[in-house]
């Protein structure tokens, strides 16, 4: 099995580099001179001049890559038009907003999404079932954005029991834990439909293979057979959560547009309006590399689960 | 939802394309929720197409005189937006904007994502790893992400946003195409062809095809929901469609500030995303079960 | 006698108690600003910038007086006692300055304070340069050439020309302490923990979240020492954001609340307070390419604009109509020729007659650059689409590029070049609370980039006549006759499209105490106080 996780990570890399890859070109992709993206509009002719030999702008695209890639893995992400941070800073006070926001998100729909999955495939074709199922579709279907706006009119405006935005330091734990409320919840509800419609595929094509319709209908106990369908699905539904959660850290710019949550996403989207391009580079580069490590973080614990698995 | 039992006769025999997509008419025949959602989406796709005709009023006209009127306002159905203009009107265009942004990067994606994956699977070695190792890149971003990294870095409009969400869904269609090719060559009947002296291009056409584009598509059919409601969410973040277009994700967001005066006319673009990509969701559900596709 | 002291006793304590309870409170606000505003000294995020930072933690050598309501804010000294125009010469003048007076890193204020300010304003080669900050208030400082410094607490200051413009520019270089940058010697670290004079010290600031300030105890205004304790200032540039946080009570005191709702706060027992103030929002125009280059599309634009409907239905009567650049009843506005009401029918004469014939045949293009929030824009996008719609209906195409407000104010002053080079209007708010800024660093020629902002640019004989007469007039009656000609001429001919001037409505909890609204872009927060 070490094999595989040797041969995983090796193939971790070339990922890695080529994500890296695309976000560099990210600033070249965008219209005007490269230049202007990455520097204040008032620059000094010294600080441009500056600039281009630090990037190399007068050399080839490679070298340019090579230059910037050499100073990312130092750490250094460059210089925040807005702030005039260092955008690691920008990027690292943001990124433990989202991760708080991606666990406890992640925690609502992997516990409710499982728990319906489970208990729509165990009560296949009833009532429960169709609840179970309908209550997934519509968390797949429905705009999260959408939703976190009426959890705001519902449980912010008309009641005022949460609050609405921000994610408040004065309240303690318990202030920061409200604030996280609403948007945990506009976050999970994807997340949780699409867990609860793969877990109730996967443990019924385990609970209809017939050797556990056999042991089923000789009568053997439930709580067998559900460990059985539990450890046999746990597989595929571990890929899905490795997913949702990255989707989760990832794709939170909509959420926390809404809520005003002080997160990567929200970094995102007010680089994107200040058209601070080394913010935007540094959140996604930083963003991917998570991702990338999370899915062969997922692969490895299948293989451990399963040993069957490993894949081609 | 439940998979419909056939009866003996209809079963499936893979490699028989035409019983084959037979039964899956017979079975999507029996399936009410699929044919209710299937119905929906007709009409709101046939709404959507014939909104030049059907809308009462032109969707960039309005008098801010009339702003944010509410449902049932007469001459004006569904009220009016904080600019005054026709809700109705708005959202039967809108349709089309997001239809278009929602369809046309799945259906890009399904096309050039096929090609590629069967291309890869087919081909194995190289050429495998090479496709294959790039869509990994791809994959790398959360689909959000990489559709605001990209719309970030080219801009708003709705062709930087067809181009970003395209980008965004091929890799997981080469990605199911190519596994689901892998899958049949491995089969017997396809060796048997090949050692009979089939072509390639017969062999594909006749064996694989009709193998891959089942899951193929029923995977693609399960994106378009995404694909909505990410393209509304670019719109709704600035990113999409700019003003004074009528698109449902754009209309959200300038709808936002009204919730206060007037609850229910700016939760019609929402409610109508929602709908949409429901609808979606459940013919993809009713497809996936008729063709009994494992994803 | 026992009851006598008991009740001497009482009184003594619960007047204590009586006396730290109005001293109590924090005071939370919410802006429009997407990030907290620059607290080295010479902030951004235009005059938002100055009304909660700038002008709280610092303080300039002359200061406005906004403790009323009634009238538009006269200056009044503040760390400068008194200043004059030199005898000997009048291209200098003589600055007192304030003694005993605290840094609030403890060092003491005087005349190599403000040498040192002016330096890291204006001299490239100085350590202390301020290359953020100089860029976002030299250009407001085209008058003040030199400095020198006679003794402690004397400064000479010496102008290019004769002008009587020089109290209104000082009125906008703060003062930051050299003791507390000379530890740090970087302006970012000087940044997170500065030092200033002002009424309000930075007590916590987290970047992109909150500034936390607290009050100066030893500010030497025993009048304007602060009621409240703590201001915490919570950036929420989307309206809907700031107007939920001030209903479930996370915020006390928001800046423009969202005009639909104003009805329901005050319903709801919300204090609405507005003023007029020397405000202007409009689009600043390309003068140099077509379309704007012809007067007569300048001129249709503005009759195309439905102002009556912006402030009535979209604002809800949070501003007024505007047709120039100050409003009537201002001084400086004049007996202008052109009313621009409402009328597109004439919109489209006009254009017709210039040559353009709609949008298909010969289209007005015009591509402008909006900002999504930001210090008096308003509703900037809601008024935008409004305003496409007005314009469209006459032939006039126009496209919209919204970016961030402080970006925005980066861009605008480097001019319709560089990133700018596609665009040909700009939507931005002005104030207009003295000359120079009315009209000086747009109206005249000398004010090109970079020493000013007319970046239009607007080149007019007459106009520069006048404004260079009104500067040398120290009289200020005359002077507001000089410039309500000049303001005549601008109005007709209508370099910018004048749109409104806006109300400055802010929402507050009936907790809030204290607060008078001023004419003015600045507020006094030193009187305010948070009941219980």
């Amino acid at each position: 099995m070490w094999r595989y996780v040797g041969r995983r990570l090796l193939l971790a890399i070339p990922t890695l580099l080529g994500a890296s890859i695309i976000v560099f070109a990210m600033v070249h992709l965008a219209p005007g001179d490269p230049i202007a993206a990455i520097l204040p509009v008032d620059a000094s002719k010294e600080q441009i001049e500056d600039t281009k030999r630090a990037y190399g702008f007068d050399k080839p695209l490679p070298v340019q890559y090579l230059k910037w890639l050499g100073r990312v893995v130092q750490g250094d992400l460059g210089k925040s038009i807005a702030t005039r941070r260092a955008v690691i800073l920008d990027v690292r006070d943001s990124l433990a907003n989202s991760l708080m926001l991606a666990v406890s998100s992640s925690l609502l729909a992997f516990g409710a999404g499982i728990a319906l999955g489970l208990l729509a495939a165990f009560t296949q074709g009833r009532a429960l079932d169709k609840m179970a199922s309908a209550i997934a579709v519509i968390g797949v279907s429905v705009p999260h954005y959408w939703a976190g706006i009426i959890l705001i009119i519902i449980f912010s405006v008309q009641l005022n029991w949460l609050p609405a935005m921000g994610a408040s330091s004065d309240g303690g734990l318990v202030g920061y834990l409200r604030h996280m409320a609403l948007p945990t919840i506009a976050l999970a509800l994807i997340p949780l439909g699409v867990i609860a419609r793969v877990t109730r595929s996967a443990a019924l094509d385990i609970l209809n293979q017939e050797f556990v319709l056999a042991l089923r209908a000789k009568g053997l106990a439930h709580r067998r057979v559900f460990a059985h369908v539990v450890k046999n699905a746990a597989p595929q539904i571990i890929t899905v959560l490795g997913l949702q959660f990255g989707f989760q850290l990832g794709g939170s710019v909509l959420v926390e547009a809404v809520f005003s949550w002080p997160g990567t996403g929200y970094l995102l989207n007010l680089a994107i309006f200040q058209r601070d391009m080394p913010v935007l580079q540094g959140v996604i580069l930083v963003l991917a590399t998570f991702f990338v490590l999370l899915n062969l973080l997922v692969d490895v614990l299948q293989t451990y689960i399963d040993p069957r698995i490993a894949r081609h | 939802m439940s998979v419909i039992a056939l009866p003996e006769h209809l079963s499936t025999v893979a490699g028989a394309p035409m019983s084959y997509w037979r039964t899956v008419a017979w079975r999507l025949s029996r399936d009410r929720v699929t044919l209710v959602a299937g119905a929906l989406l007709l009409l709101i796709a046939l709404s959507a197409l014939l909104a030049p005709w059907i809308a009462p009023h032109d969707p960039s006209a309005g008098a801010i005189r009339l702003r944010l009127a509410p449902v049932g306002t007469p001459s004006h159905l569904l009220g009016t937006d904080e600019q005054g203009r026709d809700m109705l009107s708005r959202l039967l265009w809108g349709g089309r904007m997001t239809l278009v942004a929602g369809l046309t990067p799945v259906v890009v994606a399904f096309l050039v994502g096929t090609v590629l994956g069967v291309i890869a699977g087919y081909a194995g070695g190289l050429v495998n790893t090479l496709v294959m190792r790039t869509m990994d890149i791809f994959y790398a971003f959360p689909a959000v992400l990489l559709a605001i990294a990209i719309s970030g870095a080219l801009g708003p409009g709705l062709p930087n946003t067809l181009i970003s969400l395209s980008i965004v869904f091929i890799p997981r269609v080469v990605r199911v195409a190519e596994s689901a090719t892998v899958q049949v060559k491995g089969l017997e009947y396809v060796a048997a062809a090949k050692a009979s002296g089939a072509s390639v291009w017969q062999i594909l056409r006749h064996h694989l095809l009709a193998n891959i584009l089942g899951p193929v598509l029923v995977f693609a059919s399960t994106q378009v929901s995404l694909s909505i409601i990410l393209a509304a969410g670019l719109s709704f973040l600035g990113l999409g469609v700019t003003p004074p277009a009528a698109e449902w994700g754009l209309m959200l967001n300038t709808l936002r500030q009204s919730i206060y005066v007037n609850a229910v006319v700016p939760a019609l673009p929402g409610l109508a995303i929602f709908v949409t990509s429901m609808a979606f969701n459940l013919v993809s559900d009713g497809l996936r079960d008729a063709m009994e596709i494992r994803t | 006698m026992t009851r006598f002291i008991g009740f001497l006793v009482v009184a003594a304590v619960s007047l204590a108690l009586a006396g730290s309870a109005s001293a109590e409170g924090t005071l939370r606000i919410g802006m429009t600003a997407a990030d907290i505003p620059y607290t080295g000294g010479q902030t951004d995020n235009g005059f938002e910038g100055f009304r909660f930072v700038g002008y709280q933690i610092y303080e300039p050598l002359i200061n406005w007086d906004l403790s009323r309501s009634d009238k538009l804010p006269s200056l009044v000294p503040g760390l400068a006692e008194s200043w004059e125009v030199s005898k000997s010469d009048p291209r200098k003048w003589i600055f007192k300055l304030r003694k005993n007076v605290k840094f609030h890193d403890g060092s003491a204020f005087n005349a190599d304070a403000v040498l040192f300010t002016f330096d890291s304003i204006k001299n490239k080669q100085a350590a202390q340069f301020d290359q953020y900050g100089s860029a976002q208030i030299s250009w407001r400082l085209s008058a003040l050439k030199a400095m020198k410094k006679l003794d402690d607490y004397t400064i000479e200051l010496e102008t290019p020309t004769v002008t009587s413009f020089v109290p209104y520019q000082i009125v906008y270089m703060v003062i930051v302490s050299p003791a507390q940058w000379n530890k740090v010697k970087d302006w970012r670290k000087f940044a997170e923990q500065p030092s200033g004079t002002g009424p309000f010290k930075v007590a916590r600031f987290v970047p992109r979240e909150r500034l936390e300030l607290e009050a100066n105890k030893g500010y030497w205004d025993p009048k304007r020492t602060p009621k409240v304790d703590k201001v915490v200032l919570l950036p929420m540039p989307e309206p809907t954001t700031r107007l939920a946080a001030l209903r479930s009570g996370q915020v006390d005191w928001i800046e423009v609340p969202p005009p639909d709702s104003i009805a329901q706060l005050k319903g709801s027992g919300f204090q609405i307070v507005t003023n007029k103030y020397p405000h202007n929002w409009g689009h600043i125009l390309r003068l140099d390419k077509e379309p704007w280059n012809n007067k007569a599309v300048r001129k249709a634009a503005n009759y195309a604009i439905d102002r009556v409907g912006i402030c009535k239905n979209l604002l809800n009567d949070t501003c007024v109509p505007g047709t120039g650049v100050a409003y009537k009843g201002h001084p400086w506005f004049g007996n202008p020729k052109e009313t621009y009401d409402y009328d597109p029918a004439k919109a489209k004469e006009i254009l017709k007659a210039a040559g353009f014939d709609g949008i298909s045949k010969r289209p007005a293009r015009a591509v402008a650059l909006i900002s999504t929030s930001g210090s008096g824009q308003m509703l900037p996008l809601a008024m935008n689409e409004l305003i496409q719609k007005n314009l469209k209906d006459v032939g006039i195409d126009v496209d919209l590029q919204p970016i961030e407000w402080n970006s925005l104010t980066q861009r605008f002053r480097i001019g319709f070049t560089g990133e700018n080079a596609g665009v040909n209007a700009l939507n931005i708010s002005f104030n207009f609370l003295e000359p120079f800024s009315g009209f000086g660093r747009f109206f005249h020629s000398k004010s090109v980039p970079p020493t000013s902002v007319n970046i239009m640019p607007f080149v007019n004989p007459e106009s520069d006549r006048l404004l260079d007469e009104a500067e040398k007039t120290f009289d200020l009656a005359k002077q507001d006759a000089i410039l309500a000609k000049v303001h005549e001429l601008v109005v007709d001919e209508a370099p910018w499209i004048f749109v409104v001037h806006d109300l400055n409505p802010r929402a507050m909890t009936s907790k809030v105490k204290g607060f008078v609204p001023p004419q003015s872009w600045f507020v006094d927060l030193t009187q305010v106080s948070v009941a219980r």
